[in-house]
């Protein structure tokens, strides 16, 4: 030992281990802080999180409710289909997979893409890889048979089955059915509490979308212990974690009842046949409820639902986005166009209520109206012409006359309360409110001094006034109803999925419109001579036992095409919207029809044809059924 | 606190506090390891680790067989072979790049008949050493600039380098910190400490834009943002807290950390075993290991200012520092307080190599401690 230098000054060091100490301490205090919070204060969420993580949880798939037209048949229900998914851990990308693109009839492309896809998802790892991921929607039977039969020779492959929503009418209604899409991230991210997972669907317009809520029904669970676990202990561990909330049922969606009346829709779309772009509404003028809304030219809601695949509903919207026709618009509520002549009984109205029209007075039409410095064209030479004749012949210049007396506000006042100008309270599809254009509205919009050709051209429904179909059938509902403004109804009742009435939807009125009775019978006698009088305006085309009263249109439309647009279009956009307003049967009317020919020209050749096809089918439905109203409850059994 | 000390052959006696609380800390490490294992019974993987316990019972003993040997031998002796011990620990070091077997993309194992062994965890009480004959021989009263510091920290820089390339992380740290602690000893100008960090965030710097891989990095990024990455790299890290959070105040119960039991844990035998423990035992039985691993640092503190020369002081402080820094490594990368960077938990992590450069450790406190 003595070769050892032996240097004891350890002095310098003294002062330096209470450093040490403190140091020690502190690193510590530090970890028994840390583990007080990881232990004490979160320990419910550690806890929570390590259930997640042994409890696994299989969603019970709910069905979406049916929805039915009037008489109960099938507008919207659901269709077994199959998709497949893939394990990316579990599946043998080199035997396996080649044999999974061959009866799935994937083509080259799309099948390398799908294999790189699932190689890196398989070669990342991770608890994602041992999730299904999905390869294909709405597979055939004879793929699920094939997949199925040869189970054994397809690890890793799993076919679950998914419903799809199905419309067996294709387009009709579409637009108020509504059709089916992906829940996007917005919603998964913005309403956690509503319960979708990605890769649900839902509505996306019409009654799918507003009545989603009741049609979705209530997905069920069923909870169980992680694959795992050793099997010795599963039983406990069951016993332990689950207690007794481990399975719940789905609930299903409801079913919906919808005013509307399929083949009085059929009528409609095929009297439309011929015309590219319009809308039909036919409203029952005592409730309101909608018996047909169709709205040309439609789209697949089958095509857009997500049944044949993601891209299949890609390619769909790319075809219908590109329609300079746009049919994913809803006509008869989601655009508001001119209404023209249609608008006439309600101008001569606030004519006669604010006593400027005298119903005998007549008025020399020669063709036009000079007002100021401009002169304002007629149809035709009316020569004298009363309010009657005006009203049947469609003359413009006797309407020029009123427009030159009447304040704008006072035409305006007598369209708000026959709803115009606002929304209808329908519910579904957004609406377009249509303008009812005033004194103020026109002095914010044109800088300018206001201008009487304006009330002049307000007069007869042109300028800057606007309605959405609906709001024009409601409106002439209520001249023939006598004055009751109705909210229009689409949905009839809710019903539990065997047939039990949970919610039933009574008429709803939207206002009683104050109007004097004989102001009303010389406005009615107007639109039965439309059709009646020899010189009406519908007369030419009326049809021999169809029992209507209305009033032709033919709205201008503003001549501003965008520049380099295609000369054939820009033509066919030029053109005047054909309308017809009216109702059936003239004495005691049950419906009031409204026909939009968008671009179609004249009205009264264009419009009222198919106005005249719809009722004469509504008459003749009507009159089979009564025929057999008894048996329609049983009917209604044999269509579930 | 009167120190309980044992007659030992006349002479020298033996620590007892030491003693039982190394045996005690590594028996719960077994009943532990046990429990910890226990998921790989019949499992189609890994199964070869489902009775490490009873190997682990094996180094245990060999190892405080080794520690009785290092404790017999009078420290002082250590300062002599110092240099050639390191030099030996250092070659053994190069070897691993020529015999390395490999374990998970980075190169530590050395195969010696049928052991392997990791040549990196004994290099540790050879860094202490060394830097404690540097620490002895430096014997002057004016307080020490940043130059006076380079050689010592060469003598831990030289196997940092050797693991860094291995790729080790964990390791490299050990041995700068323990080489620090053991320098924060002697005095030190206020401005070399300044530098000191200066530098070091400079070549912190440099070491993650030129010297660290890819999956150390990422280790890194994702102790700083755990909730990025949750597929990957973080998964362990928070897969680590569940189960330390899932024990609560009073534990799942032996055997019945679920997060264990299912998997959960990566490399629980090794890199996480106090989750499992925190898992079973909960808040309190936590307490009493982070008590027993206190008071062991502690411990060391007081050996290192009761030590007779300043050989054995330093020695004593890089001996515990290697256990302190190790402990409080692997335990703040369970909580989620550091980064992942992969080292054991002294005592009480399964592996012969780390069981006995621990116990060789512990055998130079004791030899240090038995004569103050």
């Amino acid at each position: 030992m003595a070769t050892l230098i032996q240097r004891s000054d350890v002095g310098e060091f003294r002062k330096r281990y209470r450093w040490l100490r403190l140091f020690v301490v502190l690193a510590f205090l530090a970890m028994a802080v840390r583990l007080f919070i990881l232990q004490v204060i979160e320990g419910d969420v550690h806890d929570a999180e390590a259930r997640r993580n042994i409890i696994g949880e299989t969603r019970l798939a709910t069905t979406r409710g049916v929805i039915r037209d009037a008489l109960g048949r099938v507008l919207a229900s659901n269709r077994p289909a199959y998709d497949v998914h893939i394990v990316p851990s579990q599946v043998d990308l080199e035997e396996t997979w080649p044999r999974i693109a061959a009866v799935l009839k994937v083509d080259a492309d799309k099948e390398k893409e799908l294999l790189e896809r699932i190689r890196g998802i398989a070669l990342k790892g991770g608890p994602r890889a041992d999730q299904s991921t999905l390869l294909a929607v709405d597979v055939s039977r004879d793929v699920v048979a094939m997949l199925e039969t040869h189970r054994s020779d397809f690890r890793g492959v799993r076919v679950s089955p998914a419903a799809v929503r199905s419309y067996p009418y294709g387009e009709l209604g579409a637009h108020m059915l509504g059709y089916m899409r992906e829940v996007d991230a917005e919603i998964l991210a913005e309403q956690p509490d509503a319960g979708y997972r990605a890769g649900d669907r839902l509505g996306a317009v019409g009654v799918e979308h507003r009545w989603e809520s009741y049609l979705r029904g209530q997905r069920g669970f069923q909870r169980f212990i992680s694959k795992k676990a050793r099997r010795e202990h599963v039983e406990e561990l069951q016993k332990r974690y689950l207690g007794g909330d481990h399975l719940e049922d789905p609930t299903p969606g409801r079913d919906i009842s919808l005013t509307l009346d399929v083949d009085l829709m059929r009528s409609a779309s095929e009297a439309m046949r011929g015309h590219l772009a319009g809308a039909v509404v036919v409203v029952d003028v005592r409730t309101g409820r909608l018996l047909a809304a169709l709205s040309k030219p439609s789209f697949d809601a089958n095509a857009v639902s997500g049944g044949s695949g993601k891209d299949a509903v890609r390619e769909a919207f790319t075809r219908y986005y590109a329609d300079p026709l746009k049919p994913t618009l809803d006509r008869t509520i989601s655009a508001a166009y001119p209404p023209g002549s249609t608008y006439k009984p309600f101008s001569a109205l606030s004519g006669l209520e604010s006593g400027l029209l005298d119903p005998f007075g007549r008025v020399d039409c020669r063709g036009g109206y000079e007002y100021g410095k401009r002169y304002f064209r007629c149809t035709g030479v009316h020569r004298n012409v009363n309010l009657h004749d005006a009203i049947v012949q469609s003359c413009n210049t006797y309407f020029y006359e009123l427009g030159s007396r009447i304040q704008i506000d006072a035409l305006a006042e007598v369209g708000t309360r026959f709803g115009f100008g606002a929304a209808t309270g329908i519910g579904v599809n957004p609406e377009a409110r249509g303008r009812m254009p005033t004194r103020a509205w026109y002095t914010r919009r044109y800088k300018g001094a206001f201008r009487g050709g304006f009330t002049l051209l307000a007069a007869i429904g042109q300028g800057a006034t606007t309605v959405n179909v609906v709001q024009l059938a409601l409106a002439y509902a209520a001249l023939a109803n006598g004055g009751t403004l109705y909210r229009p109804q689409v949905v009839r009742s809710i019903e539990t999925a065997d047939g039990t009435v949970v919610q039933d939807f009574p008429p709803r009125v939207r206002r009683l419109v104050d109007v004097e009775p004989r102001h009303l019978d010389r406005l009615l006698t107007g639109l039965a001579g439309v059709v009646a009088d020899r010189d009406g305006t519908a007369h030419a085309e009326r049809m021999e036992g169809v029992d209507l009263a209305g009033k032709t249109g033919t709205a201008q439309v503003s001549q501003i095409a965008p520049r380099g647009s295609d000369q054939a279009q820009v033509q066919y956009f030029h053109r005047d919207h054909a309308w017809f307003a009216g109702y059936s049967p003239v004495v005691s009317p049950e419906i009031a029809v409204v026909v939009l020919v968008e671009h179609g020209g004249g009205g009264g050749k264009n419009a009222v044809p198919v106005a005249m096809k719809v009722v004469a089918d509504w008459q003749r439905l009507k009159a089979e059924r009564l025929g057999r109203s008894s048996d329609r409850s049983s009917d209604r059994k044999e269509q579930r | 606190m009167a120190r309980h000390t044992v007659s030992f052959r006349g002479g020298p006696h033996i620590d007892m506090w030491l003693l039982v609380v190394v045996v005690l800390i590594a028996s719960i490490g077994v009943v532990n390891l046990y429990s910890a294992t226990s998921a790989y019974v019949g499992a189609s993987q890994r199964s070869v680790l489902a009775d490490v316990y009873v190997t682990q019972i094996y180094w245990i003993v060999v190892g405080l067989l080794l520690a009785m040997l290092v404790a017999a031998i009078d420290y002082r002796h250590f300062e002599r072979l110092a240099p050639i011990l390191y030099v030996g620990g250092m070659l053994v070091l190069l070897l691993v790049f020529v015999l390395a077997t490999d374990v998970r993309g980075s190169q530590r194992w050395l195969k010696l008949g049928s052991f392997t062994f990791q040549p990196s965890e004994f290099m540790k009480p050879l860094v202490v050493l060394m830097v404690a004959r540097h620490i002895h021989g430096d014997h002057r009263t004016d307080a020490r600039g940043l130059l006076d510091m380079v050689v010592p920290l060469t003598y831990a820089a030289l196997p940092t380098a050797a693991v860094m390339l291995q790729p080790d992380l964990g390791t490299s740290l050990i041995y700068l910190l323990t080489t620090l602690s053991m320098l924060m000893i002697t005095r030190i100008r206020a401005t070399a400490m300044v530098w000191g960090l200066g530098l070091t965030t400079g070549a912190g710097y440099l070491l993650w834009e030129f010297g660290m891989r890819e999956y150390q990095k990422n280790r890194i990024r994702s102790f700083l943002d755990p909730e990025a990455d949750k597929a990957d790299t973080a998964w362990h890290a928070l897969q680590a807290q569940t189960a330390i959070g899932n024990g609560g105040v009073i534990g799942e119960g032996f055997m019945q950390g679920t997060q264990n039991q299912f998997g959960f844990l990566p490399d629980q035998h090794s890199d996480f075993p106090f989750a499992v423990f925190a898992e079973e035992f909960g808040f309190l039985g936590s307490l009493v290991l982070l008590i027993l691993y206190c008071f062991l640092a502690l411990w060391t503190i007081r050996i290192a200012s009761q030590a007779k020369d300043r050989f054995g002081a330093a020695v004593a402080v890089g001996a515990g520092g290697v256990v302190f820094w190790q402990a409080t490594f692997n335990l703040g990368m369970s909580m989620g307080l550091l980064p992942v960077v992969g080292v054991t938990l002294p005592l009480f992590s399964y592996g012969g190599s780390s069981l006995l450069t621990m116990l060789i450790c512990l055998g130079l406190l004791m030899s240090v401690s038995m004569r103050n």
